[in-house]
Parts: C-alpha cells; structure tokens; sequence
C-alpha cells in the first residue's frame, strides 16, 4: 500500500491502528509500524497529524525493543538450562529434539 | 504433428540414457551392507552403547596394527578425525578407552572379527549384581560379588557409553575392498606425507533415545505432533512354559493341593554388538539340556499320573535383568499365572553346563529356622546324587559359604524362601571364557565335525559334547522323576537320547535351516526358512505389541511341542479350532500345526497337528506395568530407536581444495552478478535494433 496517496488522516488512522493492535502481544505489528512510518515521521516536512504519528511511531519503537529483550532472555535461558529441567523442560517443549538431552 | 514425433522422439532417447547411465552418487560411495552396528540400551540410571552424530560421521580410515599404533590417530596423524578400523585381537578394553577419552579425532570404530582372543568378555564382572537375592539389606557380605566375583575377566565394555559409532563388519569382499581402499591411499610412506584423495568411511547410527529410561518413556508418551516419535521400547519377549499335566489356561492364582516343580533355563544371551549374540556355553548348553530332559521325561510320565506337577519354564530376557524370571514371580504373586507361589514346591535350574566330568550343585540354605526348607534341600540333592547311577559324571555340591550364581532362581528367593539348586560346571567363578561375547560359539563349545560329512551327516553325527549333555539331561530328568514322586523302579529306564541332543545342538550353534528343523516347524511363520544358514539371534529384541516373538522363542516352542506332545489326526482347519470337537480343549492344550516331513516318493509334506500344553508367556518387565520406569526392583532396559543404520566409503579431497572450489564458485556467482547488473544498466546501448515505424506504443 502506498502511504503517498493516502490523505494524512487516514495515515493517522492506519498508524493508531497498528499501534493498539501490537497491545494484543503482536510485536511484529509495532515493528512494522516503526519501519513503515518512519520516513512519515521524521523525515517528511511536518503536517497537523505528523506530531501524533511521530509519538505513535516512538512508542511502538519501545515496545518493540522490550520484546526483543524479554524473548531474547527467555530463549537464551531456554536453550541453556531445557536439558537439566529434566521433565519440566520437555512439558515446555514443542518439538523435543532426538538424540541429544 | 512432425514437431510431436521429434520431440517424444528425443524424451524417448533421453529417458533411456538416464536410466541406463549411472547416478553420480554410485561413482562416489561405496555402500557396505553387512554391518552390524552397536545401539545405545538405557535403564533407570544410564544410557550405554554408542551414538552418531545425525548426519553420519565421517573420518580417514587408519588400519590399527598395535596398540602403540593408536598414537598416529590420537595424536600424530595430520588429518584427523579418524576412522580406526580394528581386528578382534585389538579389540580390549584399553584401547577403546583410549579412543574414548580422545573422540574428538576419533569418528568411530570399525572391528573385523578374526581369531577369537584368549578370552574376552565385555560384561560385567558381577552379572545382574543389583536385581538378584544378595542385596545390601540381605547380607553386605555376599552382596555385589564380595565373596566370589562371577565373571572376573569381565572388562565391562558392552556397558560402557561411547560418543562416536562402533560397528562390527564380516570378513569378506566388503572388508577387502575397505583394506585395499586404505592401502592405496592412506598408507604413510617413509615419512613422506599423506597425498589427497584420502579414503574415508562414513558410518550413520543416530540414536533417538537419551539419558534414561524414564525420560525416554516420558518423551515417546507425551509428543504433540501429528505423527508421534517413538523414541525407545522396552526389552522384552515370550518365556516358554509347559506343564507335564496341562492346567485350565484361564484360571489363574492359587490351585488347590497343587504341588509343582519347576525346572528352569535360559534362553537369551548377548554380546557388545547385540545382534551378533551366540550364548553357547551360557545359555544353549542350559536349554538344550532341558529340552532333552523334558523329552525323556514326558516318554516316562505317559503311563501314570504323578503326585507333583512338572513345570519346564524357558526363561527369555534374563541377561538384561531377569526380565523373564520377575515377570512369572510377579505374574504368580498377583494372581496372573496359573499357579502361584505357594504351589511351587522347588526349583531346579540349569546353568552353563559344558564340561561333565563333575556338575557343581549351587544349594540355598535359607536363614529361616521355622521353615522346613533345609529338609527339602537335603531331599533335592539326595535325589541328584541319586541319580547319576550308571552314568559318567557326579554331582558335587559346593561349599556351605559360596552364593548362588547369577540365576533366574535368585528372583524365586527374592520373593519366598523356596527350596532349590542350581546346575552348573564351575565351582566358584565362570569357567566360560567368553561370557556373553560373540565368541561364545559352536567352536567354544567344542563342536568339532569330522571334515568330510555333509550338513546332513553334520546333523546326525553325534560330538562328545552332545553325549555329556545328554548325560547331564538324563539325570536331571531322573532327578524331576523323583522329586515329582515317581516310582524309584521306573528311574532307571529315563534316558534322554543323544540324537537329539546332538541335533538341537546343529540346529541351534551351527545351521538352523535343516532338515530336522524344517519338519518340526511351522510353515505358517517362516522362520526356519531362513536364507542364511546361520543360527537365530539370542539377544532378546524389543517387546512388539503384535503378538510376535522372535526366531529363538519359536523354535525353543516348537521344538518342545514336538518332543512332549502328541501328534492327532486333526486337519489343518479343525486344528485351528478345535474346540468344536469333543475331545480336544484349548483351555488345556494348544494346537500347533507342524511342516512335518517329505515322505520318499512326493515333494509334498506330511503336515501334521500336535496337541502340546506349550504356552508362550508374556516376558516384558513389570516396571513398564506399573509405569515404574526408575525401579530398583525390576528390570527398566529399553533400547533406542533409528531411523536408518548405514555405512559408505568413498574418498575424501582435502580441505584446501574444498575452500578452493567453494571460493571460485562464489567469486563466479558475483561475477555474474555484475555483468548481469552493468548490461541491464547498458541495455540500450547494447542491444540497439531497428525499430518499425508501426509498433503499437506500450
């Protein structure tokens, strides 16, 4: 979709959109927001809406990041200690690998 | 419609090339199809055997020549890791540790086996030490070996846990072309260093089970995909049981004024690669031995019922555990079986029987003073000393302070103080040399044939090992008369028949696919017709939820079928339900239908139907009933599973040209990049044609 024909309304609309719907622990929907809306944001001259989409912008940046660090966290701590968890690890597990702890 | 011929024309010659050319991977690998490979088993506590990585591990081959030889691929060869190829004779313990501890440049083992070494085995120095009757709470002193260690040249190598594949290849055409592969380019000359190509071996055994028991059954039980992993199965098979007089098969627990004696064997043994498993000192010479006692027994008891009952219980599994043996004491103390401890009145079993100048008489006395099992005893060998009247051996009774042997007895005891002895030709420890090794074979038991017979003669002919077997089977025969309260005038005409003896011993250690076997056998389940000549498999193999038991289970019952029932007259349909006529029951007997022989003038066999009251019993440890998978009590061994086992050579450039080939492949595709992008960017001016003046404008 092409954001240059589309009136700063709804480019506002579609912005505050993805930024609640990432609440729904979508974080994939508040990264797309930050790199669709980024030019709109920071580099366009400025317009009325532009100061909301720029706050809207900033604030799916930083939940995105909190949710690289929580899961980045947790799959590390995952990945190390799944074998020594013993039968607590494999109820956690999806797949469990063959042959290896 | 020319166009068309032409073309299915050039598909047709096409499709013809390709099918008769040969695939690249043909000219490069060299599949090796006689392997055997080692697995990984695990219990409660471990996991041992061996393990690959998931895509094969590959090493330079290295022929190992001496054990100082090991240092080229430990330490001093220049391209590790190394596939060592071993013959038997450096097949030790300390060896393999070596490669253990140093498996970063081992990929994996090959062994050839040649001439049998002086004596190997690669079990434990104290067999079945935590599952037998010597516990620590028994007595501390007869526990774990302290008084006599059974097996003293155990080296424990078949339970230790190696991180790189073991595999075990024939002598034959696959091993030459391995050595002569190795003598055309690894062998290093003079100091001269190796030249690439190398040759190399990859071997695949990836194992899907890890750590132990439990939680390989937990992981097999609980996956959540659509189609399930089974990750490991429990050990276990059928134990062959028969009663001299049938009871009702659906009654199970405890029979009134029923007193029964149980003459036990085993039937199972294994080696370190557990498909190559012979047992012919440790468990065909016990077995083989029963069977031909039970023969002439059964010929004795036709006439008059006895007071006591004769149970012949064939015991599978007792290696990895006393599988068999726990289940039935389990069986009979949870009213599962027949009978039930209080009816079993004494035991008799039959160890590693070879040499017969003096069997040694292993007896239990028990610590408790109220009962009157001392007495019993004393009954039991006086019947065995008794026994041996005109025949060319003795019965010896050991010291007072020596423990039982590893037995399927011990488990008897664990649960009740029953009277009983054990059979076996060593006084204090193994006199097998080869206990539970591959080595234990037709040739340990010194089965020599004169060298011009055929397999036919082969069959008949009569070693000097059939005929102290035989010796052996006539007295434990005239011992189970006796004791069951038989006339003490009828004893001496018990006789077991070395024919037979003899027989079962070829059909068992040499070649099973005889003539002898074939018309004791069932033409319904295949398994006499085996291609190769070679003897069935005594490792026990996985419990399989059909209900199929293994090669061994089914000859040992239709062997004792043969040799203790009656053939009838049934046809082949009523011998599959003959409870449609009057005088037949299946609750009693069980109705096999036998090949039967070829009579002189037809090609076609005299099938027959024997009635026999041989059953096969389910032998699979309680634990996995119970879903105890960490018991201390029972037997929790269960084997991994694979997806494939294989084996390949081929040669191996060096890694300076693999960089090499990677680098120019790379440097081609940006180069080709470029151009690609600089004649787009050019196109115009490249690709300048005339235009026509009546084109349509896009």
């Amino acid at each position: 979709m092409n954001l240059e024909r589309l009136p700063n309304e709804e480019k506002l609309t579609l912005c505050r959109k993805y930024y609640f719907g990432g609440f729904a622990f979508l974080p994939f929907l508040w990264l797309v927001n930050v790199v669709w809306f980024f030019k709109e944001a920071f580099v366009k001259p400025t317009y009325t809406e532009q100061l909301q989409i720029k706050t809207y912008v900033k604030c799916s940046g930083l939940g995105f990041l909190l949710w690289v660090a929580v899961l980045t966290t947790w799959i590390t701590i995952f990945q190390h200690f799944r074998a020594e968890w013993g039968e607590v690890g494999d109820y956690l597990s999806f797949t469990i690998p063959l042959g290896i702890p | 419609m020319l166009i068309n011929r032409d073309v299915s024309k050039f598909v047709y010659i096409l499709f013809i090339y390709l099918l008769l050319c040969n695939s690249v991977a043909q000219k490069i690998y060299v599949e090796l199809n006689n392997t055997v490979p080692c697995v990984r088993l695990l219990n409660a506590t471990h996991q041992i055997g061996c393990q690959s990585s998931i895509s094969g591990d590959t090493g330079v081959i290295h022929v190992l020549e001496s054990e100082a030889d090991l240092e080229w691929p430990l330490s001093k060869g220049p391209n590790p890791p190394y596939m060592v190829l071993l013959e038997s004779s450096l097949f030790t313990k300390s060896i393999m540790m070596k490669m253990k501890n140093a498996s970063s440049r081992v990929a994996g083992v090959v062994v050839v086996p040649k001439t049998s070494p002086p004596e190997f085995s690669p079990h434990t120095t104290c067999p079945n030490e935590n599952t037998g009757v010597y516990t620590e709470t028994y007595d501390h002193n007869l526990a774990h070996c302290n008084t006599t260690v059974w097996n003293p040249r155990g080296n424990g190598l078949s339970y230790e846990e190696f991180d790189f594949p073991v595999f075990s290849l024939k002598e034959d055409n696959e091993t030459e072309v391995i050595k002569q592969c190795y003598f055309d380019h690894n062998r290093v000359v003079n100091g001269s260093g190796l030249q690439y190509p190398l040759c190399a071996m990859q071997l695949f055994s990836h194992m899907h089970a890890v750590t132990d028991t439990a939680t390989c059954m937990r992981r097999s039980s609980m996956d959540f995909s659509t189609s399930p992993v089974m990750v490991c199965d429990p050990l276990g098979g059928y134990n062959v049981c028969a009663f001299i007089r049938p009871y009702n098969s659906t009654a199970f627990g405890h029979k009134e004024n029923e007193s029964v004696v149980i003459a036990a064997a085993r039937l199972d043994s294994k080696a370190f690669f557990l498909e190559d498993s012979t047992g012919a000192e440790g468990s065909v010479s016990g077995f083989v031995t029963l069977l031909a006692a039970a023969q002439a027994l059964c010929e004795a008891t036709q006439e008059a019922p006895r007071t006591r009952n004769i149970l012949f219980a064939f015991f599978h599994g007792e290696v990895f555990d006393y599988i068999g043996s726990s289940r039935m004491v389990y069986d009979m103390k949870n009213n599962m079986f027949v009978i039930d401890l209080d009816n079993v009145h004494s035991i008799l079993e039959i160890g590693q029987v070879k040499t017969c100048i003096s069997i040694n008489v292993w007896t239990y006395k028990c610590m408790d003073i109220r009962s009157n099992n001392n007495e019993s005893v004393t009954n039991l060998v006086k019947n065995l000393q008794s026994s041996t009247a005109g025949l060319n051996f003795s019965f010896v009774e050991t010291d007072f302070s020596q423990p039982l042997p590893p037995s399927s007895f011990q488990r008897f005891l664990r649960a009740r103080a029953i009277p009983g002895i054990v059979l076996a030709d060593h006084q204090t420890d193994f006199n097998n040399r080869y206990y539970e090794s591959f080595y234990d074979n037709a040739a340990h038991l010194n089965l020599t044939y004169p060298s011009n017979l055929s397999p036919e003669e082969q069959l008949e002919f009569v070693t000097d090992t059939a005929k102290s077997l035989t010796e052996v089977a006539t007295a434990v025969a005239r011992t189970l008369f006796k004791q069951a309260g038989g006339n003490n005038s009828q004893v001496n005409k018990i006789n077991a028949d070395p024919k037979t003896v003899t027989q079962m011993l070829y059909g068992f250690l040499v070649r099973s696919n005889n003539s002898w076997f074939q018309v004791l056998g069932s033409s319904l389940r295949c398994v006499f017709c085996l291609s190769e000549p070679n003897p069935p498999q005594y490792y026990v193999g996985v419990a399989k939820s059909s209900h199929q038991a293994n090669a061994l289970t089914y000859l040992v019952q239709y062997l004792l079928a043969n040799l203790t029932g009656t053939a009838t007259n049934l046809t082949q349909s009523q011998c599959k339900k003959p409870d449609e006529l009057p005088n037949e029951s299946t609750y009693l007997y069980s109705y096999l239908w036998v090949q039967g022989m070829v009579p002189p003038n037809s090609t076609q066999r005299e099938s027959f139907c024997v009635r026999t009251a041989v059953r096969l019993v389910k032998a699979v440890s309680p634990a996995f009933d119970l879903g105890d998978y960490v018991s201390k009590e029972y037997s929790t061994w269960t084997k991994s599973q694979w997806k494939f086992i294989k084996a390949r050579i081929f040669l191996v450039a060096s890694r300076d040209l693999e960089m090499l080939t990677l680098g120019v492949g790379v440097a081609v595709l940006f180069t080709s990049l470029l151009v690609t992008y600089f004649v787009s960017t050019k196109a115009d001016v490249l690709f300048s044609s005339v235009r026509e003046p009546n084109n349509a404008a896009y």
